[in-house]
């Protein structure tokens, strides 16, 4: 083993006897980072880097998180200005990591977390080693999000076999090498149903069609031109899959169009054939360990309410990557690491409390679908990333970030804004007026 | 037949002439057959259960559905002669957990014991498809079978689990009502009821019932409270009990349907199915939605089954506090009918079971949802707690159950059959009364197999269950993990379930080899992902285990269509 893994038999003494009605406790830390996807691995170099001792703990067999997965390219751009496959952008990312020799464990589950009287917390993990815990000043939340499913939109009918989630079925044919389609229909056209409507049409399958109830794609433009109008798949709006059919293998698929309401137009039925219906609806950050320290959620993004350091308002617990938005792009949720990761290492300097006053950011949201970081401490100084997605797609549009100066301190002009892709707008120096205010327009 | 029975039927032809023209009534054997063709089938349900009250044994309702032909029963694709030529004591047809109950009820006994199910695991309809509810009884009229054995079955039921290891939980039901005027009347109904059937029971008012259930919302005034009612998982008990049957030297043969039987001076001498022909002394009906079929088969039709569809749906965890005991609101009407009109419950596992609904319609094995029903179901019941919402769904699924016309049970030795015992008609409450149904059915089999049979001196009732994590202490944990390091991998992160639990459950007495099947025992893919993230890793750890094709359930059910690099193209 070339990396520094922890080998957790030896925590275990020769004669197997663990130390039993406790966790065992294991070493301290400063900073616990949950997740070892692009998110978690920026987050431990940065705060690393910042001088904190950390230690990055995943639940799956290898780091990397999702983009193990994703083996296409479009990886990179911006954060390596390189086009990159998911698996090379994350062999960057973990080669770098483990060449800060930060400890790291795997297939470590967080069973629990507890905010102790002294203020550090206390994480409790299940492995092949046992029941572990670590005590930490800080918490870095990097545990991605997770697909919605078949039975979250309401999808009647049978339940045979062949209804997958469009990851899933990325896992089946890119990891485990296996088809689980031949002819299939996808429903949803966010980004990794897009994708995969690509990788199954290259491996002999066939995609009926990508049916979209919204008026618009869900997922990136250039995949809706490199991943169907490329592959002459033909994508669908304002169209949804109303029955499915099969007793034991999906048999075919109803679809129905919609009105404005997204309630299906009578007379629009039609049935087709396949053996596969596959799901892309839509992501959710995976919150489960944020709702057991009860951090308070922004049902804006579906993540924890956070201040300009990613600082959620339980003081010490930052959040990044996915669970924290869903983000269109890995290279955001690398930077949102890094912002996470200096942010816990700042404080493990110097611990501190969700600021009173910090200030609640203004959106009007008929415009914007959401937008981050929700708090801004007007005592901070460093600078800082929003990111916002429109709530329609719009034309000519400017966005103005003001913070209660005279002047604005960011503004611009876009040629177009669309839900499906996400904005970042980089604040150089905070410089707040008289008044705490932290608002974006668009007009 | 005598001119009373005459006078019956011509009095019952008279009324079906006027009020379901087109149907023809005639005796057959000691019921009554009716024929013809209606154009919608609740008329049929509903002439057919007029007929229930003509005085007859029992409604054999042939009214066909116009334009409309039933499909066939499903059947296994596979065919081959692995029980060809056996001769259990007892065959047991039906893998439910009525026939489960009953297999496990004979392994007490020094008998062969051969259960078969058509499906690839036991509990596939409406054993893993119904509420998980152990009635407390009082819904039932006193002096019905469907009363008595739910109030000795519901009894039964704490040891029996103990015995099991399957988690139980006696939370009590609340039949909640919204109207005082409702309260006033149905304390007389239930007081009665209380007391023929000997359920406890007891009235809470609004402040009462607030102080136990603080999240109810105004929906209701009042409440009648039974504490026996409890909860349980009705598929993880129906598995537990097959694999306390096989410990005990029962055989189960998966997969296995019976297509036909000869019968020889009024009894069973062959019973024919896809894997042979086997040779029962005795043969148990427990057939579910098919045991009119399976009396057909045996020569001794006198029954029919009018499939009652149900609809539920399963809330998130995260609402599972919101409420305590499983509780539904009805009025008057309801208190009468044939079914409960469904409601909330916490389940054991920790969600919430909205539901089922129930209806009328001609289909035996179509577990298919719907829209209107769903949104009915949640809009009636979901509005009691404050908290719940559509937002919290995170599966629904549905049932259909298996009642007879005169919506009662059947437990009984043929009357033309020698060596054929029926439990059939087994609807609503046939989970809780299932132990006492099969101690019965038990009884009644040992007596037309005759001669001196010896008790099963090596019979354990205690199961020897696979551990279950998320039920043991820290320090069990930290042993278990010790001693087998799979038991510390999580494989299924929204249920929090190892892989050593999972590999346990392809090696148990009763092998899951379909993803459904583990799903059953162990959960992985009931949690908030439904199996997106971990169904890949079931899949790996069944074919570690020697299963070669991964299936949802069984032949058919294939979740790979082939491996990457093969010739995939469709035919198309």
């Amino acid at each position: 083993m070339t990396d520094k893994q922890i080998d957790f038999t030896q925590s275990v003494s020769a004669d197997g006897a663990v130390k039993l009605n406790s966790f065992t406790a294991e070493k301290s830390y400063d900073i616990l980072v949950l997740g070892g996807g692009p998110a978690g691995l920026a987050a431990a170099v940065s705060a690393h880097e910042s001088g904190a001792a950390v230690l990055l703990i995943e639940r799956e067999r290898k780091l990397g998180g999702i983009l193990k997965q994703c083996v296409h390219d479009g990886f990179g751009l911006l954060r390596f200005k390189e086009r990159l496959t998911g698996p090379e952008y994350a062999q960057r990312e973990i080669e770098r990591f483990i060449a800060t020799e930060i400890p790291y464990v795997l297939e470590s589950f967080v069973v629990d977390i507890s905010h102790n009287a002294d203020g550090n917390y206390t994480v409790c993990t299940q492995s092949a080693a046992g029941m572990k815990s670590y005590s930490c000043k800080a918490i870095i939340l990097a545990c991605g999000c997770r697909e919605r499913t078949s039975r979250q939109v309401f999808i009647h009918g049978q339940r045979p076999a062949g209804i997958f989630s469009a990851g899933t079925a990325q896992y089946f044919v890119n990891i485990q090498g296996t088809m689980p389609t031949k002819r299939c229909v996808i429903l949803g056209s966010g980004d990794i149903g897009l994708i995969m409507a690509r990788r199954l049409t290259l491996e002999g399958a066939s995609v009926a069609g990508v049916y979209e109830i919204k008026d618009m794609p869900a997922g990136l433009s250039r995949n809706i031109s490199q991943c169907l109008n490329d592959f002459g798949v033909p994508l669908h709006l304002s169209t949804t899959v109303t029955e499915v059919f099969g007793t034991e293998r999906v048999e075919a698929v109803a679809v129905e169009k919609v009105d404005e309401r997204m309630n299906p137009i009578p007379g629009t039925r039609e049935v087709i054939e396949c053996d596969a219906l596959i799901l892309s609806v839509g992501l959710l950050p995976e919150i489960e360990l944020a709702n057991v320290l009860k951090i308070p959620i922004d049902p804006a993004t579906k993540g924890p309410l956070v201040d300009q350091s990613l600082m959620t308002q339980a003081a010490g617990v930052f959040a990044c990557g996915n669970v924290l938005h869903v983000n269109d792009l890995a290279d955001w949720v690398s930077v949102s690491g890094e912002t996470a990761g200096h942010g816990a290492a700042a404080y493990c300097r110097t611990p501190r409390a969700f600021s009173q006053s910090a200030v609640r950011l203004e959106y009007s949201k008929g415009d914007f679908l959401y937008a981050l970081p929700q708090y801004l401490d007007p005592a901070a100084s460093e600078p800082l990333t929003l990111f916002f997605r429109s709530r329609a797609d719009v034309k000519g549009k400017t966005i103005t970030l003001s913070l209660g100066g005279e002047k604005a301190a960011f503004s611009k002009k876009y040629r177009r804004l669309i839900p499906s892709e996400m904005e970042a707008v980089p604040v150089k120096a905070l410089s707040f007026g008289d008044r705490a205010q932290y608002s974006i327009e668009m007009r | 037949m005598g001119g009373i029975a005459t006078k019956k039927l011509s009095s019952l032809q008279n009324i079906l002439t006027r009020k379901y023209p087109g149907v023809e009534c005639s005796e057959f054997g000691d019921s009554i057959r009716l024929e013809g063709t209606l154009d919608d089938w609740e008329t049929i349900v509903r002439c057919g259960k007029f007929a229930a009250k003509g005085g007859f044994r029992a409604v054999i309702n042939d009214v066909k559905l116009k334009d409309f032909t039933a499909p066939p029963m499903r059947t296994p694709a596979v065919k081959d002669s692995a029980l060809h030529g056996l001769t259990p004591d007892v065959l047991v047809i039906g893998g439910g957990v009525i026939g489960c109950s009953i297999a496990r009820e004979l392994s007490r006994w020094q008998l062969k014991v051969l259960l078969v199910d058509k499906e690839d695991d036991v509990a596939m309809h409406a054993s893993s498809r119904n509420d998980g509810m152990i009635h407390p009884g009082i819904a039932s009229h006193p002096g019905t079978l469907r009363g008595e054995y739910n109030v000795r079955g519901n009894a039964m039921y704490t040891q029996i689990c103990k015995d099991l290891s399957v988690p139980f939980e006696r939370w009590g039901n609340l039949i909640l009502y919204r109207e005082h005027r409702f309260g006033a009347a149905a304390r007389f109904l239930f007081a009665y009821r209380e007391k023929a059937l000997g359920v406890p029971g007891k009235h809470l008012n609004r402040r009462q019932l607030e102080a136990v259930e603080p999240n109810i919302t105004k929906e209701a005034v009042g409440a009648f409270e039974f504490p026996s009612s409890g909860i349980l998982s009705p598929y993880k008990l129906t598995v537990a009990l097959a694999e306390n049957a096989v410990e005990n030297g029962v055989q189960i043969s998966l997969n296995t349907v019976v297509t036909g039987m000869d019968t020889e001076h009024g009894a069973i001498t062959a019973v024919h199915t896809n894997r042979g022909t086997v040779r029962p002394r005795a043969v148990v009906n427990a057939a579910g939605c098919f045991c009119d079929s399976v009396a057909d088969m045996a020569g001794d039709r006198f029954f029919s089954i009018h499939p009652r569809k149900g609809e539920c749906c399963i809330l998130d965890k995260d609402a599972g506090p919101l409420s305590q005991r499983s509780m539904g609101l009805i009025g008057l009407a309801a208190a009468f009918s044939a079914s409960k009109g469904g409601g909330i419950m916490r389940t054991i596992d920790g969600n919430v079971l909205v539901g089922p609904d129930a209806y009328e319609q001609p289909l035996r094995e179509d577990f298919s949802t719907h829209k209107d029903h769903m949104d009915m179901v949640m809009d009636k019941h979901l509005p009691l707690i404050n908290g719940f919402n559509r937002g919290q769904v995170v599966a629904y699924f549905a049932g259909v159950r298996a009642p007879t016309y005169e919506e009662e049970f059947i437990i009984e030795g043929s009357a033309r059959v020698q060596n054929l015992v029926h439990a059939a008609g087994i609807q609503s409450p046939g989970l809780a009364s299932a132990p006492a149904i099969a101690e019965e059915i038990a009884k009644l089999t040992l007596g037309r197999l005759g001669g001196k049979i010896l008790p099963n001196e090596r019979f354990n009732p205690v199961r020897n269950a696979s551990p279950v994590m998320s039920k043991l202490s820290l320090s069990q944990k930290q042993e278990l993990i010790t001693k087998n390091p799979e038991y510390g991998v999580v494989v299924c992160r929204c249920e929090g379930i190892s892989k050593g639990e999972i590999r346990a459950a392809a090696r148990s007495p009763l092998p899951a080899t379909g993803l459904d099947a583990v799903k059953r025992r162990v959960r992985p893919g009931m949690g908030r992902c439904q199996g997106g993230f971990c169904s890949p890793l079931v899949a790996e750890i069944l074919q570690e285990e020697g299963v070669e094709t991964i299936t949802k359930k069984g032949a058919g059910s294939e979740l790979f269509v082939g491996n990457l690099g093969q010739e995939v193209r469709s035919d198309d």
